[in-house]
C-alpha cells in the first residue's frame, strides 16, 4: 500500500500531468478514477479532498496537493528517480516558461475545441433534469458556464475561432522550438515534456491540417520519443476511453 | 556572467524582479524601459517566443546569455538561485508546492484583474490620446495578437461591465486569502518568500482602485506596510521616476477566457 493517492481522470491534460511524472519516478500510487464525463469531480466526497472540484488532486500522507503543474513539481522534489528538472536554473526558467505557456494559453484552446466536440456530445443525451442538477451543484461559477456553454452548445464562432488560431500558432512555436533542441524546453527530458505530451499526444489526428511528418517532422519526432518511453506505454494503458485510444496514432511510422 | 535586466517602472512584475534581485545582492545592468510605450517589442530579444508570447504582457525581461527571459516568479525563482542573500523559497518540497500554487493563482486571477484595472484607471487615456499612427506602429510590432489586442482595447476604453464586477470580484478574493493566510504570520509563507513580492506587486495599487476589498482587513494592511519598508521593496520603489509607481501600468495579462 502506498501513502500516495491520485485522484485522476484519463491518462489527458491536467490529470494526465501527475500520473505519468509518477510513472517516470517509479512512484507507486493508489489510483482513484474519477470520471469526469459522470461529473464524479463536484461529488461531495471528492469536494472534500479538493473544493474546487477540479482533477487532478494528490494526497501524500496527510497531505493534499492540486494544481497538476505544482504538483509534478512537488513529485519529482520529494521522491527518489531520475530528475524530471535538469540542475541549471536557466533550464528551469524555461521549462517553467513553457508549462505556464501551455497551462493558461494553448491547453485553455485545446481544451475548449475538445470540449466541444467531445465532452458536450458525450454528455448532452443524459436526463435533461440531471444535467441541470450537475450543472448547478459545480462550485466555480467559471465552470458552470463552461460546462452550460459544452452540453447545450453554445461556445460562439468568435471564441472558436480564436481557439483554432491560437492552436495553430502554439503548434507552430512547439515546432520552433523542438527544431532548435532535442526535448522541448532543454536538452533534457522533462517535466516540460510530460506536460507538453499530455496536450499534444494526438496532434496528428486531432489537426492533422496542421501537424503531420510533412509540416511538423520535430513534434512527431518528438511524440513518438515520449511514446516509446515505457512509463508513458503503462500511464496511457490505464486510460478507458476512446479519446486517449489516439494515442497509437505515433505507432505509424509516416503520417501523412 | 552577466546579466541585463529591461525593467519598468516599480509596480506589477517589474517591482517583483527587481526586489528579488536586490534581495539576493545580485549585480546586473538595470535598464528602465517605457513598457507602457511598448519598448519592449524594441528589445534585440523580442522576437524569441519567451519574450513576444510571454502571458504575463508587458514585464521586465532579464537577458543572460543572449537569452530573453520573462515571466516574473519564475525570473525570480531563477535569481533565488543565483545570488547569495536569504532565500526566497521554501526548501522543503511541501512548502515549495504550497507557494508555486500560492503564485499561480496569483497570477492566474489576480494579476489581470489588477491588470484590468489598473490600465484602466492610468493608461487608456494617455492611449487614446495618441495619433493613430503612433499607436499602430507600436502594436504592429508585436508578435502576440491578442497582446496586441488588450493594448487596442484599452485604447478604445473597451472595458466591459461585466470584467469589471468580475476584476473587483477576484481582488476581493485575493485580499481575503491573504487575509487568511496572515493569521498569526508576518509573511505569507513564513519566511518571506516570492509570494510576498509577487501579491505586493499586483495588490498595492489595488487599496486605491477597490477600496472596499480592503476594508476591515487589518493583517493585510500591515502586510502591505511591512513589505513596503523591507529593505529590497523600498530600494525597488525608489527608483520611480514619475511620482507614484502605483499609478504607472502596462497591459498585463488576459482575464481567463475558459474556465
Ligand atoms: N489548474 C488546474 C486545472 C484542473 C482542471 O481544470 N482539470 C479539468 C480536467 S483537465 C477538470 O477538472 N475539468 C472538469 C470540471 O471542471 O468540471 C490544474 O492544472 O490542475
Amino acid at each position: 500500500m502506498s501513502d500516495v493517492t491520485l485522484y485522476h481522470w484519463e491518462p489527458n491534460a491536467n490529470s494526465g500531468k501527475p500520473m505519468l511524472a509518477l510513472m517516470e519516478k517509479g512512484v507507486p500510487f493508489n489510483s482513484h478514477y474519477l470520471d469526469l464525463l459522470n461529473f464524479d469531480q463536484h461529488d461531495p466526497e471528492y469536494l472534500k479532498i479538493n473544493p474546487l472540484g477540479t482533477i487532478p488532486a494528490m494526497t501524500h500522507g496527510d497531505r493534499v496537493l492540486t494544481e497538476s503543474t505544482a504538483i509534478m513539481e512537488y513529485v519529482d522534489e520529494a521522491f527518489d528517480g531520475p530528475k524530471l528538472m535538469p540542475s541549471d536554473p536557466q533550464d528551469q526558467w524555461r521549462i517553467r516558461w513553457w508549462m505556464k505557456f501551455m497551462d493558461q494559453w494553448l491547453a485553455p484552446s485545446f481544451s475548449m475545441i475538445g470540449w466541444s466536440v467531445f465532452v458536450g456530445p458525450s454528455v448532452r443525451q443524459k436526463d435533461p433534469d440531471l444535467l441541470k442538477a450537475r450543472i448547478d451543484r459545480i462550485p466555480m461559477p467559471e465552470r458552470r458556464v463552461a460546462w452550460r456553454k459544452a452540453i447545450y452548445g453554445l461556445f460562439s464562432d468568435a471564441e472558436m475561432a480564436e481557439s483554432q488560431r491560437r492552436v495553430g500558432v502554439g503548434i507552430q512555436m512547439l515546432e520552433d522550438a523542438l527544431s532548435k533542441r532535442e526535448w522541448l524546453a532543454s536538452d533534457h527530458y522533462s517535466l516540460a515534456d510530460v506536460n507538453g505530451f499530455n496536450l499534444a499526444y494526438a496532434l496528428p489526428l486531432s489537426q492533422p491540417h496542421l501537424s503531420n511528418d510533412d509540416l511538423t517532422p520535430n513534434i512527431l519526432r518528438w511524440l513518438r520519443a515520449i511514446y516509446a518511453r515505457p512509463a508513458t506505454k503503462a500511464c496511457w494503458a490505464m486510460g478507458k476511453t476512446d479519446m486517449v485510444k489516439r494515442v497509437a496514432i505515433l505507432e505509424q511510422e509516416y503520417i501523412a | 556572467m552577466s546579466m541585463t535586466l529591461y525593467h519598468g517602472e516599480p509596480n506589477g512584475p517589474s517591482l517583483t524582479v527587481l526586489a528579488a534581485l536586490f534581495e539576493k545582492g545580485l549585480d546586473a545592468q538595470l535598464v528602465k524601459i517605457d513598457l507602457a510605450g511598448g519598448a519592449r517589442h524594441d528589445l534585440a530579444v523580442a522576437h524569441q517566443a519567451e519574450v513576444g508570447m510571454s502571458i504575463e504582457g508587458e514585464g521586465p525581461v532579464l537577458v543572460v546569455n543572449g537569452e530573453g527571459m520573462t515571466d516574473s516568479v519564475f525570473i525570480a525563482c531563477y535569481l533565488d538561485d543565483q545570488g547569495t542573500g536569504p532565500v526566497l523559497r521554501p526548501s522543503e518540497p511541501y512548502a515549495r508546492w504550497e507557494m508555486m500554487t500560492w503564485c499561480r493563482q496569483i497570477i492566474e486571477r489576480c494579476a489581470p484583474a489588477a491588470a484590468f484595472l489598473g490600465t484602466k484607471a492610468h493608461l487608456a487615456t494617455a492611449l487614446a490620446a495618441l495619433p493613430t499612427e503612433t499607436f499602430l506602429a507600436v502594436t504592429a510590432k508585436m508578435q502576440s495578437v491578442d497582446l496586441a489586442q488588450r493594448w487596442s482595447d484599452i485604447r478604445t476604453g473597451t472595458f466591459p461591465d461585466d470584467q469589471q464586477a468580475d476584476s473587483e470580484t477576484k481582488i476581493a478574493q485575493a485580499v481575503d486569502k491573504v487575509e487568511a493566510q496572515l493569521d498569526g504570520r508576518n509573511w505569507l509563507m513564513g519566511d518571506f518568500s516570492i509570494a510576498d513580492l509577487e501579491t505586493y506587486a499586483w495588490l498595492a495599487a489595488m487599496v486605491d482602485l477597490v477600496p472596499s476589498a480592503f476594508a476591515g482587513k487589518p493583517q493585510t494592511s500591515a502586510w502591505l506596510a511591512r513589505v513596503a519598508v523591507r529593505p529590497s521593496v523600498a530600494k525597488a520603489l525608489s527608483m520611480a521616476a514619475s511620482g507614484d509607481p502605483r499609478n504607472c501600468w502596462a497591459p498585463g495579462p488576459e482575464i481567463n477566457r475558459w474556465g
